[in-house]
């Protein structure tokens, strides 16, 4: 199965005003959101295992894939149901970048989210606990453009639930440019002379 | 053909059919006019039924304001009037802004949604009471781009019901998503058109850093603002990659430095291909107040518009003011973002196929909105006996005749510079040049000349363009000047005229909507189409096609 967007949490549609307890640090070096490490999800006895993940994030990340222009260091992060995972986030650009993380149950993270934020040159680190389910979570930089142009990677719990779409190195863009030649008209033309050529050569062989 | 009798018979019934079926209205004149002779005219059919068209639900004009934003508030320490129209600026942000986003609480900040660097102010070096350090960041945004995944646009915005173009935009540096919350699509309220009016003291010492969060090159380029060519170290300030140095690649920053001598109306944009850049929106107008006292400057306004904390020289002569951004739409240009996601092809397609010597403009914006959203967030609320600031730029491909109902204007500045206080020209119309900025006085005194009273004026580009969108009217900019006697609590004004019900659904400005039909009945409606034709016409195809079928038959030879 491909998963083409976040899977929606049955938690769905609560209610978004009570903004406060979104445990937010906001700082000179970016900002991490809905931080967890020790809250379990309700579906878990104990944490698996725990990971620590360090990611760079910048368009030198993207400079060997062509038509993309910015980039994770890594697009798919692996770990067991109920792990703790750690990640370090590093800007290697001027500007900022982000790891968000979507999906995840809405009554133990706001939003579904997980948020790390790094301003350009700067690292940011956090934590999160993942539930038992076999999932694929959409990992992403949310500023406008990014996650588009190659800043898109998937956590998969367990056995996954599928890869994403359009993740950089795993899989394909659903919607992708033909890339025909520059001067397509002569392929085309030799491809309109492909009918009638076999429409006669059909006919010939059926007199014969 | 088994039979060379029932290859007679079908060829005079397909024959006599298609005679028979071929409507009569088409026939040749003179033996139309010979049969009216015998038989004398035709027996009545009355035309098509009239049809309703419309079945879209209208959007609701005026959005509710849950969080009290239009209200006047004061919030650490800032005064922020009220701004009674249907959607007003988060006063957050606008806090932030004024304060700088290193001088107010986590609360305040996170409310507005900037990072603690976007607006930071030093020190106050004139010992006037004001900062006069400013360290502005700015990064690049795109809305309704292309994905290659979804074929709809992401991060949306709308400019008018349906219509999402293509956009790049400055935008002050924002913490968290890019749109408004988790699940929805639109770009949040600090991502829009226009690029944030940004204002600064004469006099302070400006650092504005271009941190290019885009996949294309740009740069900043100061228009009409006292800025050296080049910075302190030798850098290119001017942002002009043909004369002074090389624009800022996606992911890098570089530095803008200013302190101007000189206080006007300015603008500022991107000098990259600038006939596309800028005209995909990467504009916004710089404004350099008269240096005073304890004149902490609302450094941003977002998406133009009220001036909710005017500084202290406008307060000393005026009751309000409003940044006016005009700037217009070629579809053909705008659209492009959208039709690639490869930034080669998307630069390809923009640089080279797009032409801009043959553009038109489509759409028409007055501070990123078109008719009827200007309603919901432009429009010029006043009381009577007020005098009125207007700061007008003109960021569109074509000169603007602005016409204001009910009032003159009178100009006060040309591109920032101040008019002859003697030679002071008013006007109803006032013509504006692509780049050029006006101040404008509006008195709101009913003494026949600078008003003629309470009411809902409108203002807009005379010219026949810019009051349709993509051709269809009321559209394009209009916008109104509206006192307060006419202005309803929730920010709405309360026109009399015709229902607003069709300006707000997308069919309308698809061009699908009969103009009239909700207020004209059936007079004005859609139209039915002739079945009977159709059915006339369907039966002459069988009956000709038959009939070239026998004649065919006997005509070639089988073996």
């Amino acid at each position: 199965m491909i998963a083409m967007w976040v899977p929606v949490d049955p938690l769905y549609g609560q209610d978004h005003s009570k903004h406060a307890s979104h445990r937010m640090i906001l700082d000179e070096s970016g900002m991490v959101m809905n931080h967890n490490e020790d809250e379990l999800p309700r579906d878990c006895q104990a944490i698996s295992r725990e990971y620590e993940f360090k990611v760079s994030a910048g368009t030198e990340f993207a400079q060997h894939r062509p038509g993309l222009t910015f980039g994770y260091d890594r697009n798919e992060f692996e770990v067991e149901p109920c792990a703790l995972v750690r990640i370090t986030l590093t800007s290697v650009d001027e500007v900022r970048h982000q790891w968000m993380l979507h999906g995840l149950p809405r009554y133990l993270y706001p939003g579904g989210m997980f948020h790390l934020e790094a301003a350009g040159g700067h690292t940011v680190s956090g934590s999160f606990i993942v539930p038992s389910d076999d999932r694929t979570y959409l990992v992403h930089c949310d500023i406008t453009q990014h996650m588009e142009k190659g800043m898109k990677a998937q956590l998969k719990v367990g056995k996954g639930s599928g890869d994403l779409w359009a993740v950089p190195g795993i899989s394909k863009d659903f919607r992708r440019a033909t890339y025909l030649p520059r001067r397509y008209w002569y392929w085309f033309a030799l491809l309109l002379m492909a009918i009638p050529v076999s429409t006669l050569a059909i006919i010939f062989a059926r007199r014969h | 053909m088994k039979s060379r009798r029932a290859w007679l018979l079908l060829l005079a019934v397909s024959l006599a059919g298609a005679l028979l079926s071929y409507p009569p209205q088409w026939y040749p004149l003179s033996l139309r006019l010979q049969l009216s002779e015998w038989f004398g005219a035709t027996g009545f059919q009355p035309l098509p039924e009239s049809v309703q068209v419309q079945s879209e639900q209208a959007e609701q004009y005026c959005p509710d304001d849950p969080a009290g934003w239009r209200q006047q508030q004061q919030i650490e320490g800032v005064q922020i009037s009220a701004s009674l129209g249907c959607e007003a600026d988060n006063p957050f942000a606008i806090a932030a802004f004024v304060r700088g986003t290193n001088n107010v609480s986590q609360a305040v900040l996170i409310k507005s949604g900037l990072t603690p660097d976007a607006v930071v102010k030093g020190r106050d070096l004139d010992g006037d009471g004001d900062p006069d350090e400013i360290h502005i960041r700015l990064e690049v945004a795109e809305l309704n781009g292309g994905s290659p995944e979804s074929g709809e646009p992401v991060t949306q915005y709308e400019l008018a019901p349906g219509i999402k173009p293509g956009f790049w935009v400055f935008v002050p540096k924002y913490a968290g998503m890019s749109t408004e919350n988790f699940e929805s699509s639109r770009a949040r309220k600090l991502l829009r058109v226009p690029s944030p009016a940004i204002r600064v003291e004469q006099g302070d010492k400006v650092f504005i850093t271009l941190e290019n969060s885009h996949y294309m090159p740009h740069t900043l380029h100061l228009h009409g603002s006292d800025h050296g060519f080049k910075d302190v170290t030798g850098e290119g300030n001017d942002g002009v990659p043909i004369a002074g140095g090389l624009p800022v690649m996606p992911g890098q920053a570089r530095t803008y430095e200013l302190q101007p001598r000189e206080a006007g109306t300015k603008f500022y944009h991107c000098h990259v291909q600038p006939h596309v850049h800028v005209m995909m929106g990467l504009q916004g107008l710089f404004i350099i107040e008269e240096n005073r006292p304890n004149n902490w400057l609302q450094t941003m306004n977002i998406g133009a518009g009220h001036v909710r904390v005017p500084s202290v020289a406008v307060s000393e002569e005026y009751d309000r003011e409003y940044d006016l951004h005009y700037t217009d739409v070629d579809i053909e240009l705008n659209e492009r973002i959208q039709q690639n996601n490869d930034p080669r092809l998307i630069a390809e397609s923009m640089h080279r196929q797009y032409d801009t010597t043959d553009a038109t403009a489509d759409y028409f914006l007055l501070n990123g909105r078109s008719f009827p959203y200007t309603f919901r967030e432009s429009l010029v609320l006043v009381k009577p006996d007020e005098r009125i600031k207007l700061r007008v730029v003109n960021g569109g491909r074509d000169g603007i005749a602005l016409h204001t109902h009910g009032h003159t204007m009178t100009i006060t500045h040309r591109d920032g510079v101040a008019a002859k206080p003697g030679a002071l020209v008013t006007r109803d119309v006032v013509w504006i040049a692509t780049a050029q900025r006006l101040d404008l006085a509006l008195s709101t005194t009913n003494d026949g000349l600078g008003s003629y009273g309470s009411g809902i004026w409108l203002f807009h580009d005379h010219g026949s363009k810019a009051v349709t969108s993509n051709g269809i009217g009321p559209g394009g900019h209009i916008s109104a000047i509206v006192y307060d006697q006419y202005l309803g609590d929730d920010g709405w004004p309360a026109t009399s005229g015709v229902s607003w019900d069709p300006y707000f659904t997308a069919a309308y400005y698809r061009k699908q909507v009969p103009v009239w039909e909700s207020y004209g009945g059936d007079r004005f409606s859609g139209v039915g189409s002739d079945r009977v034709l159709l059915v006339r016409l369907l039966l002459f195809a069988i009956f000709a096609g038959t009939l070239l079928a026998t004649v065919l038959a006997r005509v070639v030879k089988r073996d």
